[in-house]
């Protein structure tokens, strides 16, 4: 036997205090954003290898803001992979979390023969934008929710110029009206993306399919050169055709019902949208809704987002609305 | 239904400014409720997780709590799998009590048997 196994697990730095005390008053979610971050276990099996021979990595931690593993990158919070390493390499799981915590630990695979090196890790240089074998860039992954609008730290959201007399299209909610979200009606394009659930892209030669984890919604978009059915039916999601600007892909959808509401006002059905779906960068999907109808705005309206990708995860989870039906009264009518 | 779906209302609320006061009428987040129960069961689902625990008075009666998480995306982000709470755990909620008065809460922070504390 020419090599010898290594394994270590090294806690380093960790961080297992308690979260700061809840000042009176305090909400609920901001008491719970400060608690510190920890690894809960990180494992490799089998330690020593021959050349050609699969290793499985696993993982757990709680409360994270970051998770990576060097030389592999950006990881979920939990999870298992596969690897087989071609020379002895040392895996770190770092993570950070709130109230300045964080958390680091070492294992060591060694890969048996003589020409074992340590593997460089390459985890922290820029990825390339992945591209399709017609040459598109492959806008395929997972992607996080952007910012809401109004939200924490985005900028404000564009307002729209409405059209003379179109006033009554702006909607104005009484203190107990709960909004759109309130009934599992789809909120439609571009909305869709602009809920606390993730969206998924599947690129084909021919079509882009776009999967909305919200009401499992999606659109599977032609990108094959044909045009818009004539007079399509009303409908939620609209109908949508595609087309690659550059490296841009272009969707172009009309069809839509008036049910649906942009931002806080309404529409209607001579509603026409065009997306404009981009990845400036690895990690980022640019989106930009530009909204017409001439019934109400004045001029096209123009909704910018910018949605992470996820490569810690592949799939969306599956989202059944009829799930909380059986919500226990909330409003005293018990 | 429609109660279901205020709480979508409210997570969309919640999950970007975690604002201290919000407009949805259902929780009272500003006076944070603690509750500390007997798991009888967890419903890991979208759009939101459920934990149903039996929560006991001082005069031994016992009380079924429903207790509303967050989505599966969020909870996974915290570290979350369908095990983490199992039917018989005592758990720790806090969060907010429903305005109604209904034994129903919206859980930011959960404490586990062993004291771990987790985002919820």
């Amino acid at each position: 036997m020419i090599g010898v196994a290594v394994a270590i697990g090294i806690a380093l730095g960790a961080a297992q205090q308690a979260a700061p005390p809840a000042q009176p008053g305090e909400s609920p979610y901001r008491i719970a954003g400060r608690l510190p971050v920890r690894i809960m276990s990180f494992d490799v099996q089998p330690k020593s290898i021959r050349p050609g021979e699969k290793v499985t990595l696993t993982w757990a931690t709680e409360n994270p803001q970051s998770i990576s593993i060097d030389p592999i990158g950006r990881v979920a919070p939990r999870g298992t992979l596969t690897l087989t390493p071609s020379a002895t390499t040392t895996y770190t799981l770092a993570v950070t979390g709130a109230s300045n915590s964080a958390d680091k630990r070492m294992v060591t695979v060694t890969v048996q023969g003589p020409t074992a090196v340590s593997a460089t890790s390459a985890s922290h240089l820029p990825k390339a934008v992945p591209r399709t074998a017609d040459g598109h860039p492959d806008l395929s992954g997972v992607y996080g929710y952007g910012q809401a609008p109004g939200g924490r730290g985005g900028p404000p959201p564009a307002q729209p110029v409405l059209k003379p007399g179109a006033e009554n299209f702006k909607i104005v909610r009484a203190a107990d009206d709960t909004g759109q979200y309130s009934s599992c009606m789809p909120p439609g394009i571009p909305q869709s993306f602009f809920v606390p659930y993730y969206t998924q892209i599947v690129q084909a030669p021919k079509s882009v399919v776009i999967a909305h984890e919200y009401l499992n919604l999606h659109r599977i978009i032609p990108t094959d050169g044909r045009n818009h059915p004539p007079d399509p039916d009303p409908s939620w999601m609209g109908n949508a055709v595609g087309r690659w600007d550059g490296d841009t892909l272009v969707v172009d959808s009309i069809g839509y019902n008036d049910k649906t509401e942009i931002n806080g006002y309404r529409h209607t059905e001579s509603l026409h949208i065009v997306e404009r779906f981009s990845r400036p960068d690895f990690n980022t999907l640019s989106y930009e809704a530009t909204i017409q109808d001439p019934n109400v705005f004045a001029q096209p309206w123009i909704i910018r987002r910018n949605f992470p990708l996820l490569p810690e995860y592949d799939s969306l989870n599956e989202f059944v609305c009829e799930n909380n039906r059986d919500y226990k009264p909330l409003f005293g009518n018990k | 239904m429609r109660r279901y779906l205020l709480a979508v209302a409210a997570v969309v609320l919640l999950a970007s400014p975690l604002s201290a006061h919000h407009s949805t009428a259902m929780y009272q987040m500003d006076h944070p409720t603690t509750v500390t129960g007997t798991v009888k069961r967890f419903e890991w689902t979208n759009p939101h997780a459920f934990i149903y625990i039996d929560v006991k008075d001082e005069k031994g009666n016992s009380t079924e709590w429903e207790i509303e998480l967050m989505s599966l995306n969020h909870l996974r982000s915290y570290g979350w799998v369908r095990t983490t709470v199992k039917p018989g755990d005592v758990i720790t909620c806090t969060g907010g009590a429903a305005k109604s008065g209904a034994p129903s809460m919206i859980s930011a922070l959960l404490k586990l048997p062993d004291g771990r504390e987790l985002r919820s």
